[in-house]
């Protein structure tokens, strides 16, 4: 209703108003975009492995550090830039890799489920570094992940059987219209997909695994 | 005659745009073949292209090999090509950065495997094509200021850089396990951005015309002609 009655210079000077308005609301929302952390959750696809199965069941325990496993990446200043939240991502990889590697699989809670449902052995993977190169830091115009795992195998009752370190790296170039989440997200992608390759085909490599594997059929 | 008059007859910002644009679609192509023996392909054999990552400061754009692969497959004598993405999660994990095979004879020990030979079979590929290569940025030069008030904005200044895509295709023969052929091909251009109020990118597609021309050359030489 007020609007009809404005006229002329009077309508120009609304306008204005509401430019300021709006610029000053996108400096303000410019500015706090700035500061604070921006949270980068993981998401991919992981393909089903093409490879012999063993003969065995194995039970897989993910546990909490892994299941909640997330990276901060501080700017130059100290300041926390980008939580990185992988832990889902890690788990959705291994449901894919295990069933193709093993006759059975079965997720369990804690060792005592897979005390009774009698399996072979116990998978418990493990985290131990994530490291983050941004294209802004090493000015390269490469997105780059590098994972360090502690692959762990015990029997059902907890003993040892075997534990290893697997590394496994994953990059993506810089593009025009990508933005950061998005090459950090696709690094991790093909990170991921590195272990799946390098776990699945080392696995019967490992020596104190293939000690284990002669054991089961001898 | 006819054409430099009406030319002339432009004001000189819309002859120096003119110009530009004449330069910038100069783009300069080179393609080189290397045949190390006979090829030929059935209607019901295909072809994958991908794209090499094993080096640790650039890895070949999937939008390249997308293009090559896309170009390949139409037109005459056009090829059928397996998708890059569906051939390497079909054969996962033996095709990722870390575990593709290098050489042929890589390849022939990875043929061993059963499910490796059956996948390879079910796609009926007869030829596997390894794209490496990479498009670079140099000799920019100029200036750009942009600057931007409560009643608009306007920039003034002019950027140039070249562009150079360089990339080299090695054809496997899947049924001889050996390299029957490589091709490579080298586009440089010069690409400009001028602005008078607003920036008028004036940009040389060399990645454009690499993947046209490698790619008709890639068809020919897989069709034997």
């Amino acid at each position: 209703m007020v609007i009809k009655r404005i006229t002329g210079i009077n309508r120009l000077v609304v306008i204005n108003k509401n430019m300021y308005f709006g610029m000053a609301v996108l400096l303000v929302a410019l500015a706090l975009s700035g500061c604070g952390v921006s949270n980068v959750v993981i998401e991919g696809s992981f393909p089903t492995p093409n490879i012999n199965k063993i003969p065995v069941t194995v039970a897989v325990y993910y546990d909490d550090a892994i299941r909640g496993f997330s990276y901060l990446e501080y700017s130059e200043t100290g300041q926390e830039e980008f939580n990185i939240e992988s832990g889902q991502s890690h788990m959705e990889l291994f449901n894919a890799v295990l069933p193709a590697m093993f006759d059975r699989v079965i997720v369990v809670d804690n060792l005592e489920d897979a005390r009774a449902e009698g399996v072979d052995a116990v998978f418990a993977p493990a985290i131990e570094e994530f490291q983050l190169a941004l294209p802004a830091k090493t000015k390269l115009d490469v997105y780059e992940v590098w994972i360090k795992y502690n692959m762990r195998l015990l029997t059902a009752e907890g003993d040892y059987i075997a534990d290893w370190i697997l590394t496994s790296y994953g990059k993506t170039p810089t593009e025009t219209f990508r933005s950061v989440a998005d090459g950090i997200n696709e690094a991790a992608v093909v990170a991921l997909r590195d272990l799946a390759s390098s776990f699945s085909l080392s696995f019967g490599q490992v020596p104190e695994v293939r000690d284990w594997l002669s054991s089961l059929q001898s | 005659m006819k054409s430099y008059l009406t030319t002339a007859r432009l004001k000189p910002p819309g002859f120096l745009i003119l110009l530009l644009i004449i330069v910038a679609s100069c783009t300069t192509t080179t393609v080189d073949e290397f045949r190390q023996g006979e090829t030929g392909i059935e209607s019901d054999e295909s072809v994958v292209v991908l794209g090499r990552r094993q080096a640790s400061d650039y890895e070949t754009r999937s939008e390249f090999v997308e293009c090559v692969g896309k170009r390949m497959a139409r037109g005459d004598g056009a090829i059928s090509i397996v998708p890059e993405r569906q051939f390497i999660d079909a054969m996962f994990p033996w095709f990722e950065p870390r575990t593709a095979p290098l050489r042929t004879r890589d390849l022939e020990q990875l043929m061993v495997e059963d499910v490796v030979a059956r996948k390879m079979d079910e796609f009926g590929i007869r030829y596997i094509v390894w794209l490496d290569g990479v498009t670079e940025t140099r000799d920019r030069a100029g200036s750009l200021s942009c600057a931007i008030a409560p009643g608009g904005g306007a920039c003034f200044g002019g950027l140039t850089w070249e562009d150079d895509a360089n990339f080299t295709a090695m054809v496997w023969d899947v049924g001889s396990f050996s390299t029957v052929g490589t091709i490579s091909a080298d586009a440089t251009g010069q690409s400009f951005m001028p602005a008078i109020v607003v920036p008028i990118p004036l940009i040389a597609r060399v990645e454009a015309n690499a993947c046209q021309r490698l790619a008709d050359q890639l068809k020919q030489f897989v069709n034997g002609s």
